[in-house]
């Protein structure tokens, strides 16, 4: 069985933004999407040494959109009606797309609402299966205020990122894992 | 009073939450969508549609009679002018 390696990891919460310069467009970005490019961006990795057709996206987000979903509901009432930038970021995929755009990865993408661990173990399988030889992993924990009272949650704004590859080098990911990945990450923190 | 092209401008950059560009960085007649100008594109253009609504009252319901305003700064302005005139 393929070995697959952490080759590298980051954390970023919104205080992080402050310092961030992404470009002229960064701002327009919702904020899951600003820290999830923000997340990758510190990893470091050179995408130019594997073909960009194999390096794959793999990203999860606790509460899927609903922060940016309960931000362009409130702009309903407001005259011009609600932010047609931010509905495009009404899908928890628009951030995978804002990756992929960033860094011209063409790989295989795939979207949860849902735990980090998922993210993990659909990304070693995918690798494992020889879809990608590399994938960028992104958790994303962004709930706002109002977005944490729907669904009984605090609020929160921090994203972790890990680069799987296979057979680079690196921390061997275990076959077996019930860590998640906020854990990976300050393990195997550089 | 008229609205200069420098109102304009700082309104695109606010609304559309542009980084590290100035107001005093735009060109009056640079196109404001495609390359050799801010770069702008359709969902900008539905955004801009919003900040005219906004902050001057127009309402623009078909998107062919907005497209000649959307050149650029200056004709935007000049735009917003003719309409505020009406």
């Amino acid at each position: 069985m393929d070995k697959i390696v952490i080759a590298a990891t980051s954390q970023v919460a919104e205080a992080d933004l402050k310092l961030a310069r992404l470009g002229s467009r960064f701002g327009r970005l919702d904020l899951m999407s600003q820290l999830a490019l923000l997340a990758v961006e510190k990893l470091g990795v050179n995408f130019d040494s594997l073909p960009r057709e194999r390096i794959a996206i793999c990203l999860a987000a606790r509460a899927g959109s609903l922060a940016t979903d309960a931000e362009f509901w409130k702009g309903r009432d407001a005259a011009g009606g609600p932010s047609p930038t931010l509905f495009a970021y009404t899908l928890p995929s628009a951030a995978i797309g804002e990756i992929a755009i960033r860094h011209r990865l063409t790989g295989p993408n795939l979207c949860f609402v849902g735990d980090s661990r998922d993210v993990l173990a659909e990304a070693a399988d995918l690798l494992r299966r020889g879809e990608a030889d590399a994938c960028v992993c992104v958790y994303c924990e962004v709930v706002s205020s109002a977005a944490a009272g729907m669904i009984q949650s605090t609020p929160t704004s921090n994203v972790s990122a890990l680069f799987l590859q296979r057979d680079g080098a690196g921390q061997i990911l275990p076959e077996e894992f019930d860590s998640d990945m906020e854990s990976f990450c300050a393990k195997f923190r550089a | 009073m008229e609205i200069s092209t420098t109102d304009i401008k700082e309104k695109i950059i606010a609304s559309l939450n542009i980084q590290d560009i100035t107001a005093g960085q735009i060109a009056d007649d640079a196109p404001l969508f495609g390359a050799g100008g801010l770069g702008l594109d359709s969902i900008d253009a539905l955004e801009l549609v919003v900040m005219l609504e906004k902050n001057f009252g127009i309402v623009i319901k078909d998107m062919e009679e907005g497209r000649p305003a959307f050149q650029s700064v200056a004709t935007l302005a000049a735009f917003v002018n003719a309409k505020r005139s009406v």
